[in-house]
C-alpha cells in the first residue's frame, strides 16, 4: 500500500518549471526566502549556504548581504498551490532532513491562517461554486501538512494522500479562470491592496509593489506592517514574481505597470540613480577589519539575530539563557532594545519571559585573519606585533578545503584567473537569469 | 553529507544535453563523490579535436564547497599543472558558489583552455613558455593534446596493442591506460605493479 502510493506519487508529480527551482538543491523551492537582490532559493538552501564569518553573497549574483530573510509567505503558499504534489513531497523530504538535524524552520502562526481563510473565501463568489470549493480544499489540506512539519509521518502522508486524489478528481474541471481568481486574491500588494506590481520583498518577507514601499525621499525602507527596516539599500524587484504576475494576468498586469510608469515618472525623478544604489551598496556597518585591527564592533561568527536575521552578528550579542533549543536564539543589540515580539527563525519556544545574557566574541581574531587575508593584508604585520601570537597555534581553519589538492594558497588570492572564470560562470548566470524573464 | 540528490539530478540533467554541449560527466565507481567528466578542447585552440577527462571528487560540504577538479588527462597549459593536472581556478576556491554545477564548472574549465592567465599560472614552466616562446608553447599544448587527449586515433591503439603483446589483458590494459592518462610508461609500471 505504501509502495504503491509512493509509485503513484513519483508518476503524477507536477513539471517543475526551471524558474521555481531552487539554485540550491534544484528542487522546487520549498519555504523560500527571497534575498535583497531578488533572487530566491529555499530558507534551508540559504541557511547552509550562508557565511557565519562574514557578509554573505547571494549564490547567483553574488550581491552581498548581511541578513537571513524571513520565509516568503506569499510565495509559499504561491508554490504550494501551483503544485501541491511536488509540495507534499518536498514537505516530507524537509521533515526527514530536518529530524536528522534536529533543527525546524519557521512554522506559520495564526495571522498567516486567517489571511488564509480570507483568502479561499473570497474565490466562491466569482467562479463555480463546486470547483472552487474542491480548490480549496485541496490546497488548504497541501497547507495543512506543510505548516505542521511535525506531525508523524502516517499521518501526513495520509494528508498527501487525500491532496493527491482530490487534485487529480478536479484537475479536468479545474479550469484557468478558477485558478486566477484564486491566485489573484493572493497577490496582493499590502499598501495599495492591488494586484503586484514591480514586486519587491523586504527583509521581513512581506510583499509591496516598488513604487508602493520605495520612497525615494528616504534612502531606508521601512515596511508598514511589522516596521522592520530593510537592510542594505533598496531590495530588487523579484522577477520571479514579476514574471509569474505578467504570465498570470496579462492585460491587468500590463495595465498595472502602465499606471505605475505614468506615476513614477512624475514622482520618482532619479529612477536610475535609485537602482544603482540597490546593486551596489555594501552593507552597512559592517567591517570585519575594524575589529580585528582597531577595536570596532566585535563580530559574532556562528550567531544569528533572530529577530533581524542579522548573521553574524555584529556589535552586542545577547542569547537567552532559557531557550533550550540546539541552535538557540540570539538577538543583536538593536532588537535587544527594541519591543519587536516576533518569533525565532528556528521555532524557538522563546518567550519574553526569558533571560538574556551579554556573550563576548570568542577570541578567534587570528583564525578570521587567516580566513581573510586578502581583507586585511596591510594590516598583517601590524597584527602580529601587537599580538605576537603564532599563527601556527591557529585551529584549523572551517574552509581550508578546496585548497589542500590544487595549488599554493597563493593562487587563491589575486586571481587573473577572475576573467576568465566568471564571464564563463557569468554566461550561465545570465542564461539563467534570461530563463527567468523569458 | 553530500546532497546525493542534488548530484543524482545534475547527472541526469548533464547527460540529457551532452549532444548539445560536449560535456559529460560519468560515475568513475559505484559512489556519486567520484566522478569523471569529459571536456571537448575548445575550437580554435590547440586542444582542439582532443577530448579531456577531468577527475571530480565532491567533498561532504557539496554544493556548499566547491568539487575538487583536477586534470586526469595530461595537458599543456599555463593554468593546469602538467605534473599533477591540479586547476588554478578561482571558482573551485574562493569564488564558489552553490548555484554553480559540475556542469557549468566544467564549462568554465573549457573556458581557462581557450583564455590561458599566464600572469597567475599554475605551473610556471608553461607560464613561461606561453610569454616568452609562444610558438613553441602552441606547438607543445598541440603536441600533448595529439598525445594524451586523443584516444581514439592510432596512437592509442598502437599503445594498447604494444602492451597487450607484453602479456597483459587488453581489458586491463585499456584501463590502465585510460587510468594514468595513456601514459604508457605509467600504464606499465601499475600493470607490473599489480
Amino acid at each position: 500500500m505504501e509502495n504503491g502510493h509512493e509509485d503513484h506519487e513519483e508518476i503524477q508529480i507536477e513539471e517543475i518549471p526551471d524558474e521555481f527551482q531552487c539554485c540550491v538543491c534544484l528542487e522546487l523551492l520549498y519555504k523560500p526566502v527571497v534575498l535583497g537582490c531578488g533572487h530566491i532559493a529555499c530558507f534551508w538552501c540559504i541557511y547552509k549556504a550562508m557565511n557565519t564569518w562574514r557578509e554573505s553573497n547571494c549564490p547567483i549574483c553574488r550581491h552581498p548581504y548581511h541578513h537571513f530573510p524571513s520565509l516568503c509567505r506569499l510565495m509559499h503558499s504561491l508554490l504550494l498551490k501551483l503544485y501541491p504534489l511536488a509540495s507534499a513531497r518536498r514537505v516530507k523530504q524537509v521533515a526527514e532532513e530536518e529530524k536528522e538535524v534536529g533543527s525546524c524552520s519557521p512554522e506559520f502562526d495564526d495571522d498567516f491562517s486567517e489571511s488564509r481563510c480570507k483568502t479561499d473565501l473570497v474565490p466562491d463568489t466569482a467562479s463555480p461554486h463546486s470547483v472552487s470549493s474542491q480548490k480549496c480544499g485541496s490546497a488548504g489540506e497541501g497547507d495543512h501538512s506543510s505548516i505542521d512539519a511535525d506531525v508523524p509521518a502516517t499521518s501526513s502522508s495520509e494528508i498527501n494522500k487525500d491532496t493527491i486524489s482530490k487534485n487529480l478528481n478536479f484537475a479536468d474541471e479545474h479550469t484557468s479562470a478558477s485558478e486566477k481568481q484564486v491566485l489573484m486574491t493572493d497577490l496582493l500588494c499590502g499598501i495599495c491592496e492591488l494586484l503586484l506590481c514591480k514586486p519587491v520583498v523586504l527583509n521581513c518577507s512581506h510583499v509591496y509593489c516598488e513604487n508602493c514601499v520605495i520612497n525615494p525621499s528616504n534612502k531606508l525602507c521601512r515596511c508598514p506592517v511589522c516596521q522592520l527596516e530593510h537592510p542594505n539599500g533598496y531590495p530588487n524587484i523579484c522577477l520571479i514574481l514579476e514574471h509569474y504576475l505578467e504570465e498570470q494576468f496579462p492585460e491587468l498586469y500590463a495595465e498595472r505597470k502602465r499606471a505605475s510608469m505614468e506615476r513614477s515618472d512624475c514622482q520618482i525623478p532619479s529612477k536610475r540613480n535609485r537602482h544603482e544604489a540597490a546593486g551596489c551598496k555594501s552593507v552597512p556597518g559592517f567591517d570585519l577589519s575594524a575589529w580585528l585591527t582597531s577595536g570596532g564592533p566585535q563580530v559574532h561568527s556562528e550567531a544569528g539575530c533572530d529577530y533581524c536575521g542579522m548573521c553574524p552578528i555584529v556589535g552586542e550579542r545577547y542569547k537567552c539563557k532559557d531557550c533550550t533549543e540546539k541552535i538557540g536564539f540570539d538577538l543583536c543589540e538593536g532588537c535587544y532594545k527594541s519591543s519587536s515580539k516576533l518569533p525565532g527563525r528556528f521555532n524557538q519556544q522563546h518567550t519574553p519571559e526569558h533571560q538574556f545574557e551579554l556573550i563576548q566574541a570568542l577570541q578567534v581574531r587570528n583564525v578570521v585573519l587567516r580566513l581573510q587575508p586578502e581583507r586585511l593584508e596591510g594590516d598583517d604585520s601590524d597584527f602580529q606585533l601587537e599580538y605576537g601570537e603564532p599563527r601556527s597555534l591557529e585551529p584549523r581553519p572551517l574552509e581550508e578545503d578546496s585548497s589542500e589538492t590544487n595549488s599554493p594558497r597563493d593562487d587563491l588570492r589575486d586571481g587573473q584567473v577572475g576573467n576568465i572564470s566568471s564571464s564563463s560562470t557569468g554566461d550561465d548566470d545570465g542564461g539563467r537569469e534570461s530563463a527567468d524573464r523569458d | 553529507m553530500v546532497d546525493l540528490a542534488r548530484v543524482q539530478k545534475e547527472l541526469h540533467e548533464c547527460n540529457r544535453d551532452v549532444q548539445v554541449s560536449g560535456i559529460n560527466v560519468t560515475l568513475k565507481g559505484d559512489s556519486l563523490t567520484h566522478l569523471i567528466g569529459t571536456i571537448p578542447g575548445p575550437v580554435g585552440t590547440p586542444y582542439e579535436g582532443g577530448t579531456f577527462k577531468i577527475d571530480i571528487t565532491l567533498t561532504d560540504g557539496y554544493p556548499f564547497e566547491p568539487p575538487k577538479m583536477k586534470f586526469a588527462t595530461k595537458v599543456w597549459h599555463p593554468n593546469i599543472s602538467s605534473q599533477s593536472g591540479a586547476i588554478c581556478l578561482d571558482i573551485l576556491k574562493d569564488q564558489w558558489s552553490p548555484a554553480l554545477t559540475l556542469k557549468t564548472a566544467l564549462l568554465s574549465i573549457q573556458a581557462l583552455l581557450s583564455a590561458p592567465e599566464p600572469d597567475d599560472p599554475q605551473d610556471a614552466v608553461v607560464a613561461q613558455q606561453y610569454l616568452r616562446d609562444h610558438q613553441t608553447f602552441v606547438g607543445t599544448a598541440r603536441y600533448w593534446t595529439e598525445t594524451f587527449a586523443k584516444t581514439s586515433t592510432l596512437a592509442a591503439d598502437e599503445k594498447i596493442q604494444k602492451l597487450v603483446e607484453m602479456g597483459f589483458p587488453e581489458a586491463q590494459v585499456r584501463s590502465t591506460l585510460e587510468a594514468n592518462g595513456w601514459d604508457e610508461n605509467m600504464a606499465l609500471e601499475k600493470l607490473l605493479s599489480s
